[in-house]
C-alpha cells in the first residue's frame, strides 16, 4: 500500500529520539452492510476505511498517531508526534525491511462484491419469511448482512514488512415476539472469515425459524425466581461467559497491571481438572481467525489452561516487554485508529466426555440456559453478569418450563472451580469484542458445562 | 473548511441525483493513560470523513470515504446511487434548507486548546498518586486517564443548507480498587468539562477512592423487595440505557414499548423528562443535528404524562408533525435518532430526606449488565449491583453484589421522591437520586 522508501522514511523518524521499535500500520477497506426490517430494505451503506497509524515504544510507554492522509508530509508529521512525545537513549537504526511471505490459511472462494445486491437482498428476504411465518407472534425481524474486506500493511523497525487481505461476511438476525405490549427477542448471528461462499451454506429459512423460536418460547415463559442453582449453560454463544469472565482476565493488557485475578497464575490449577480452554487464530476461515495479527506475527494455537492447569497468557509485543513470556500472535485491533493489544481469537472451552444428557440428569433443581445472552464483567474484580436468552427449569433431571428475564451472576475465578462436568458437543459461536483496541471479530465456543452453583439473578 | 471537496462531490453527482446531502466531521484528540506512574499510552488522532446521502427517484441511498480524492469520491457517490435504487422504503426525505439558531451555546473553548501536553500528563499521573496515596486499601489504579477532542463538523445539501460547528472537551476518570479480606471494589471518579482549571486530580481521586472502599466487606441482603433509591449518576444509567424508547424510529417499527402511549400518564407525575439539544455549554450540545435541522429543547414526559417522542424529519414527516432535530448519524453511519442532552428534572427534596421516609432503604451506586441485562424493548432489566442498607435514615452497611430486576416503565410508576443534586454523566444523561417505592432484590 505504501512505498519502501516512504515507509523507512516515517520509521526512521519515529524512532530519530531514541524510542525502542517503531511501527506502521495502514489499511484500505471496503465495508458494507445490507440492512432489512419492516420487510424492506432499507438504510444500506457502503463506504471505505482509510487510513494508518505510527506507533513507538519507549520502555514500556506505547505512543501512538493516526490520520487518514497517506501523503509523506502527514506521515511524517505523525512520525514526528510520536517521537517527540518522550525521550529514550536508544541507537536503534531500522533493520531492512524484506516483504514477509506467509500461508494464507483462510483461502477466500467468491469475493463478496462478485455478487449482486439483488441476490444478498433475496437471501435476506427468505430469513425475513420464514421468520414471520413461524408464529402470528412475530412482529418484527432485523437483518443485517455486513461484509467487509480489508487490506492492512505492516511493517517496523525490526525488519518485519508484511501485507494481507482479511474477509468477513456475517449475517445478524433479530426476530421480535408481541403479546399485549410485551416483547422478546431471538437473535443469531452466523459470520466467517469468508467471502459470499459462507452465506451459499447457510439455509435461510432455517435461521429464520431458529430466531423466531427462541423469541416466541421467551414471550411464553415464566419469570425464574431468584437464587443459588446448578445450571447447565449448553454449547456455542455460552462460551461467553469463559471469554468475559476469563478470557480478558487472561490477556497481558490486563495481566502485566496486575488487574487480573490471573496474574502470576501460571502453572497452578486455576479451574476444575474437567478444563481445558484453548485460544486459536489457526482454524480455518473461521471469524477469529487470521494469516497474521494486527502486529505482523504469524497468528498461533495458545492452550490457555489444561486440565486445569494455567499454561499461557495472550501475549502481544507490548505485553511481552511487561511480562517476559513470548508473543503469541494476539495482538488485533479494530482498525488503524487503534494501537494494538492482546486480544482473544477463537476461544473456547475444549470438549470433554460427557454427554449432554447426563449432565441435565444431574440436576435434580436447577437451571439450564440453552442460549446465552451478552452480559458484562467488572474489570479487576472479575465479577460477572450474563442474561440467559433462552432458559428452561430443570426439574428432577428433566428439562420443564421455560424462563425469563434470567441473569447468571458470579465470579469468573470462582466458577472456573466449580465446572465440573464438560460434555462433547462442542459449537462455536461469533461475536464482536470490544476493548482497548476496540471491536475486533471474535469466536466463543464451549461444549455444555454444568457450574455446581450460581447466583441467578430473576423475579419473585 | 473543506469546501473544495464538497465541491468536487456536488459536480460528480449533479446530474446522478435528485438530492444529495454531504456531512463531514474532522476530529482530532488526545488521550493519555498513565499507570505505576509511568505513561502506558499516549494518543494522537487526527482523522475524518464524509458521509453522502442521496436521494434518486424518491429512494435514499447512503456511503462514506475517509480517503479524499477525486477517484473516491466518485466511487461514494455511485455506491449511495445504487444503495438508493435497491431500498424498497418508501419513508423518502425531503432536504431543505432550514433556518438556523441565534443563540450562543458555548461547546467551544478556545483556553483549552491551549492546555500543555505535559499537564496533562501530569494530571493523569497525579490522578494515579493521589488514588494510591488516600487509603492503603487501595492495592491497584486501574484507571488514570486524562483525554480532549476537538470536532469539526460541516453539512451542506442540494437546496442551499451549509452550516458549520466546532466543539470541543476534555475529560479525565480515575478508577481506584480497593481490597479488604477477599472482598475487592472498584470506585470511578469522572469529570467532564472546558475548563481545565476546574480539573482537580486530588478530589477526583479522592472520590473514586471512597467509593471503593466505602463498598468494602459488604454484608449480604436477603431476597425480597425494598424501597430503593438509585443515586444521581446511577438513575442517569438507567436512563441511558433506556433512552432508545423515545426514539419516533423504534416506535414507528414496533420496537418500543411507548408505542400508542402519547397522551397518557406513564409514569409517577413527579416524573419530567426532557432532552435538549441547546443545553448550555452541554456536551451534546448542537445548534444543529445531522440532517442541519436546528436543535431544540423537547419535552418527552411532563408530571408523568409521555409528551413527544424523539424525531428526525422521516419519522415526524411520518406522524404529521416536527422534527424534534434528533437527527443522528456519523459519516459511518446511516440516519436515526439519538438524544442530545438528555435528562429527568431534578426535585425539590434534599438528598437525605430519601433516605427518612422509609424504614429500610437499599441505595445503589453501581450496576453492572446495563447492555445484556436490560431490554430497551420490554423494558425488563434485571442487573448487578452494589450498594448500602440504610436503616432509619442511618447507613447500616455495605451490601454484597445482588440483583436487582424489575421494568423500566413499572420503575417510572413508583418513583417516591426526587432529590435536588442532579448532575450529567459523561455521554450527557442527567438526573438527581430517585427513590423508587419498590424493587425486586434478590441477594
Amino acid at each position: 500500500m505504501l512505498d519502501k522508501k516512504l515507509i523507512e522514511k516515517v520509521i526512521d523518524k519515529a524512532l530519530s529520539n531514541g524510542a525502542d521499535f517503531a511501527e506502521v500500520f495502514a489499511e484500505n477497506t471496503y465495508n458494507s452492510r445490507i440492512s432489512f426490517n419492516d420487510n424492506k430494505t432499507k438504510q444500506s451503506i457502503v463506504g471505505k476505511d482509510f487510513g494508518a497509524g505510527v506507533r513507538v515504544f519507549y520502555g514500556t510507554t506505547a505512543i501512538y498517531a493516526y490520520t487518514n492522509d497517506l501523503s509523506e508530509i502527514s506521515l511524517l508529521a505523525a512520525a514526528d508526534a510520536v517521537s517527540k512525545a518522550a525521550n529514550g537513549n536508544s541507537k536503534k537504526k531500522i533493520i531492512d525491511l524484506t516483504k514477509k511471505i506467509f500461508d494464507n490459511i483462510h483461502p477466500i472462494l467468491i469475493p463478496n462484491n462478485t455478487i449482486s445486491k439483488e441476490e444478498k437482498i433475496d437471501f435476506v428476504r427468505k430469513i425475513n419469511k420464514a421468520s414471520r411465518d413461524f408464529s402470528d407472534q412475530i412482529t418484527q425481524v432485523d437483518i443485517n448482512m455486513l461484509e467487509k474486506m480489508q487490506h492492512i500493511m505492516i511493517a517496523n523497525s525490526e525488519g518485519l514488512w508484511a501485507e494481507d487481505d482479511r474477509n468477513y461476511t456475517r449475517v445478524y438476525v433479530t426476530s421480535i415476539a408481541s403479546k399485549g405490549s410485551e416483547k422478546q427477542t431471538g437473535s443469531s448471528g452466523p459470520g466467517a472469515f469468508k467471502g459470499y461462499e459462507f452465506i451459499q451454506k447457510i439455509d435461510p429459512e432455517e435461521l429464520g425459524r431458529k430466531t423466531a423460536g427462541t423469541a416466541v418460547t421467551m414471550l411464553n415463559a415464566e419469570y425464574v425466581p431468584g437464587g443459588k442453582y446448578p445450571v447447565i449453560i449448553d454449547n456455542g454463544f455460552g462460551g461467553v461467559i469463559f471469554h468475559e469472565a476469563c478470557g480478558h482476565a487472561l490477556e497481558t493488557t490486563s495481566v502485566a497491571k496486575g488487574a487480573s485475578v490471573f496474574t502470576g497464575k501460571i502453572g497452578k490449577q486455576i479451574a476444575n481438572p474437567v478444563v481445558t480452554a484453548i485460544d486459536d487464530g489457526t482454524i480455518p476461515n473461521e471469524w477469529g481467525s487470521e494469516n497474521i495479527d494486527d502486529e505482523g506475527l504469524p497468528t498461533k494455537k495458545t492452550v490457555l489452561i489444561e486440565k486445569g492447569i494455567l499454561k499461557s497468557y495472550m501475549v502481544d509485543k507490548m505485553g511481552s516487554i511487561k511480562t517476559g513470556y513470548e508473543p503469541t500472535g494476539s495482538g488485533r485491533r479494530q482498525s488503524y485508529k487503534f494501537a494494538p493489544a492482546s486480544r482473544m481469537r477463537n476461544t473456547y472451552i475444549a470438549p470433554g466426555e460427557s454427554k449432554l444428557e447426563e449432565l441435565i440428569t444431574s440436576v435434580d433443581n436447577g437451571i439450564y440456559a440453552k442460549k446465552m445472552g451478552g452480559g458484562s464483567v467488572m474489570p479487576g474484580t472479575g465479577n460477572f453478569n450474563f442474561t440467559v436468552a433462552e432458559g428452561y427449569l430443570i426439574k428432577h433431571g428433566k428439562i420443564t418450563t421455560p424462563i425469563r428475564g434470567a441473569t447468571l451472576i458470579g465470579n469468573g475465578a470462582d466458577v472456573l472451580h466449580k465446572i465440573s462436568m464438560v460434555a462433547d458437543n462442542l459449537d462455536m459461536a461469533q461475536g464482536m469484542c470490544g476493548s482497548v483496541s476496540g471491536s475486533v471479530p471474535t469466536n466463543v465456543g464451549q461444549p455444555a458445562i454444568k457450574v455446581d452453583e450460581i447466583l441467578v439473578g430473576g423475579r419473585q | 473548511m473543506y469546501k473544495k471537496e464538497f465541491e468536487m462531490i456536488f459536480d460528480y453527482a449533479k446530474d446522478k441525483v435528485d438530492d444529495i446531502e454531504i456531512l463531514l466531521s474532522a476530529n482530532k484528540s488526545f488521550s493519555t493513560k498513565i499507570n505505576e506512574q509511568i505513561i502506558e499510552a499516549f494518543n494522537y488522532a487526527d482523522s475524518k470523513g464524509i458521509g453522502v446521502r442521496v436521494i434518486k427517484d424518491g429512494k435514499i441511498g447512503y456511503s462514506y470515504t475517509e480517503k479524499f480524492d477525486k477517484e473516491t469520491f466518485g466511487m461514494i457517490v455511485d455506491e449511495a446511487v445504487a444503495n438508493a435504487k435497491c431500498s424498497e422504503d418508501n419513508e423518502t426525505a425531503v432536504m431543505e434548507n432550514y433556518s438556523s439558531i441565534d443563540k450562543k451555546l458555548n461547546i467551544y473553548s478556545e483556553e483549552l486548546e491551549k492546555v500543555d501536553v505535559k499537564e496533562k500528563i501530569q494530571f493523569a499521573k497525579d490522578m494515579e498518586k493521589y488514588a494510591k496515596a488516600t487509603d492503603n486499601r487501595v492495592f491497584n489504579v486501574p484507571y488514570a486517564q486524562f483525554g480532549n477532542g476537538t470536532t469539526y463538523s460541516r453539512i451542506e445539501n442540494s437546496k442551499g443548507l451549509c452550516k458549520e460547528e466546532k466543539q470541543n472537551f476534555a475529560y479525565a476518570y480515575v478508577g481506584a480498587l480497593s481490597q479488604e479480606n477477599d472482598d475487592k471494589r472498584v470506585g470511578v471518579e469522572f469529570i467532564i468539562g472546558r475548563d481545565f482549571s476546574k480539573f482537580k486530580a486530588k478530589e477526583l481521586a479522592e472520590k473514586s477512592v471512597e467509593k471503593s472502599t466505602a463498598l468494602l466487606g459488604g454484608e449480604p441482603i436477603k431476597s425480597g423487595s425494598y424501597p430503593v433509591i438509585f443515586n444521581n449518576e446511577m438513575m442517569a444509567t438507567m436512563l441511558s440505557t433506556f433512552s432508545g424508547v423515545f426514539s419516533a424510529k423504534s416506535v414507528q417499527e414496533g420496537r418500543s414499548l411507548l408505542r400508542g402511549k402519547l397522551g397518557q400518564l406513564i409514569a409517577n407525575d413527579k416524573v419530567t423528562i426532557k432532552d435538549d439539544g441547546l443545553y448550555p455549554g452541554g456536551f451534546s450540545t448542537s445548534a444543529f443535528d445531522s440532517e442541519g435541522y436546528p436543535s431544540q429543547t423537547t419535552v418527552l414526559i411532563l408530571n408523568g404524562e409521555l409528551k413527544s417522542y424523539l424525531h428526525n424529519t422521516i419519522t415526524a414527516r411520518k406522524d404529521g408533525v416536527s422534527s424534534t432535530g434528533n437527527g443522528s448519524r456519523n459519516y459511518k453511519s446511516t440516519l436515526s435518532i439519538s438524544p442530545s442532552n438528555f435528562y429527568m428534572e431534578k426535585g425539590q427534596h434534599k438528598e437525605t430526606d430519601l433516605y427518612n421516609k422509609y424504614d429500610r432503604v437499599i441505595e445503589i451506586v453501581a450496576m453492572q449488565g446495563m447492555h445484556s441485562g436490560a431490554n430497551p424493548i420490554s423494558g425488563d432489566f434485571s442487573l448487578s449491583a452494589e450498594g448500602f442498607l440504610y436503616e432509619k435514615g442511618n447507613k447500616k452497611h455495605s451490601l454484597k453484589p445482588f440483583t436487582i430486576s424489575g421494568n423500566i416503565l413499572q420503575l417510572f410508576k413508583d418513583v417516591d421522591m426526587i432529590a435536588d443534586n442532579f448532575k450529567f454523566d459523561m455521554s450527557s444523561v442527567g438526573a438527581a437520586s430517585v427513590l423508587v417505592k419498590e424493587l425486586a432484590i434478590s441477594g
